[in-house]
């Protein structure tokens, strides 16, 4: 036997690892760090911007989250808001989180000054990547549906990120895009350093402030990633649950309140997806 | 007026939609539903203990309506006295049993009597005498007072519950009320 063997944490087991290794669970856990924002883009599923409630889970929280996420065999973590990196502790929280799983953190990248800069550079010898929004080729077009300067400051934060060794993954999210547009798009995320692996492309979804705007697509729980998703309000089916409308949380993709222990949500979650009726993992309440 | 809010129709957890399935399910539930993983387990208890069982509709109706009373819950009163006509209770011994003054009167059924009398102690709250759980005992199988006793508790508990909350009575159990002269 090895000493590798020896000292490696031994693999999870239990029903939710169960549910990761066959595919009937997504691996990742996702933790909304907070709701406030520097911007108030058109098709924010949170109504986020500078004055709203932060709902914020305190980095404490989160590394727990983190830490029972990896004991029962999820496989990864995301992390996303509000903007994230209006929380001055986010830096550290994505090293230690990276400690247990890997991590994607969202961001809008506007934030990205020298100080900032400087804080963020240990994320590029940790398992972070961080995803940052990028809609439009064209500043103008980009800023309308997210905020002025928007574009300027992202095309300055991507390279220096890169620069500095930290994954970065490109977000674009729009109701449609023609080709041509697409093409000097990817043509820019390439000239930032962000290769096309790293560029994801996905629709808005008319929860939020689409939905007060009628954009985006109309969906329900079925099309929606069930991905546990953790927040200060409680935890819910996938990061598209936890919205805001009308300064209201949304509840119709609630999974439970409680949220630590992360054992509680998982297992409600898992229940939902094998369609067993509801109160049959009840005996989990009696301790 | 400070109310806490009930879960809005289209705003339903997952975990609590099967509640929901067949319209509003009423106060207690939506309140619950904020609670997705309690109402999952509360329920289930709360329909064992107040539903059908080996315990007779009237008699636990007529733990549940006395209990209510002494505590002072007007929502549990208002909603149990429906459903305490509909058990077979006359009109006259609801007004007894909602009154929380002595019931005794519209009752002469002995069985009952000392159902009444169990229920003025475990609902009264203070100490339970050996005589009185004799006196139960003694129209009472074991499994009975047990279960006459847990129904009374849960009332208690969710006296308490629609209380803090204020929950609202149904406007067709207050018009049922008004006809029978139960207002």
């Amino acid at each position: 036997m090895s000493t590798e063997t020896l000292t490696a944490d031994p693999a999870p087991v239990g029903p939710i690892a169960r549910a990761v290794a066959d595919g009937v669970m997504p691996g990742r856990v996702w933790m909304y760090a907070n709701y406030h924002c520097n911007m108030a883009c058109a098709y924010c599923l949170t109504e986020s911007g500078p004055k709203v409630a932060r709902r914020a889970l305190d980095p404490e929280t989160m590394i727990a989250v983190g830490e029972q996420a990896r004991d029962l065999g999820f496989t990864d973590l995301g992390v996303t808001g509000g903007e994230t990196f209006l929380m001055p502790h986010m830096p550290s929280t994505l090293v230690e989180l990276s400690r247990r799983l890997p991590v994607v953190a969202l961001t809008n990248g506007t934030l990205f000054g020298r100080r900032l800069l400087e804080k963020v550079e240990p994320l590029a010898e940790c398992d972070v990547a961080l995803q940052i929004s990028l809609d439009r080729p064209d500043a103008d077009v980009n800023d309308e549906m997210r905020a002025p300067d928007n574009f300027r400051k992202v095309v300055a934060a991507v390279p220096e990120l890169v620069e500095r060794g930290i994954t970065v993954r490109i977000a674009t999210t729009v109701e449609s895009i023609d080709d041509a547009e697409l093409d000097r798009l990817c043509a820019l995320h390439r000239d930032l350093g962000v290769p096309d692996s790293d560029h994801i492309i996905r629709p808005i979804v008319r929860r939020g402030r689409a939905d007060t705007r009628g954009m985006g697509l109309q969906a329900v729980q079925s099309d929606l990633p069930a991905e546990l998703t953790i927040t200060d309000d409680g935890a819910f089916w996938g990061p598209f649950g936890p919205t805001v409308h009308d300064d209201r949380l949304d509840t119709d993709l609630l999974v439970t309140r409680t949220t630590l222990p992360l054992e509680t949500p998982a297992r409600a979650l898992l229940a939902l997806l094998e369609g067993r009726p509801p109160g049959e993992d009840s005996t989990l309440n009696i301790r | 007026m400070a109310a806490v809010a009930r879960v809005e129709l289209d705003q339903v957890p997952l975990l609590a939609r099967p509640y929901f399935a067949e319209g509003d399910p009423g106060p207690i539930v939506r309140a619950l539903a904020q609670v997705p993983e309690l109402l999952t387990v509360a329920l289930p208890f709360i329909g064992q203990a107040l539903g059908p069982s080996a315990i007779s509709f009237r008699a636990k109706e007529i733990v549940i309506v006395r209990t209510s009373a002494l505590a002072g819950c007007r929502f549990c009163v208002q909603t149990h006295a429906v459903v305490a006509l509909d058990a077979g209770l006359s009109s006259a011994q609801v007004a007894a049993l909602q009154s929380a003054g002595p019931a005794g009167h519209a009752f002469d059924d002995p069985q009952e009597l000392a159902l009444l009398r169990w229920v003025d102690v475990v609902a009264g709250g203070g100490a339970v005498e050996p005589d009185d759980r004799a006196a139960v005992l003694r129209h009472w199988a074991d499994h009975e007072v047990v279960e006459l006793t847990a129904v009374a508790s849960t009332t208690l508990m969710l006296n308490r519950f629609a209380t803090s909350l204020d929950l609202p009575t149904a406007p067709d159990a207050l018009d049922r009320l008004d006809r029978e002269g139960l207002l």
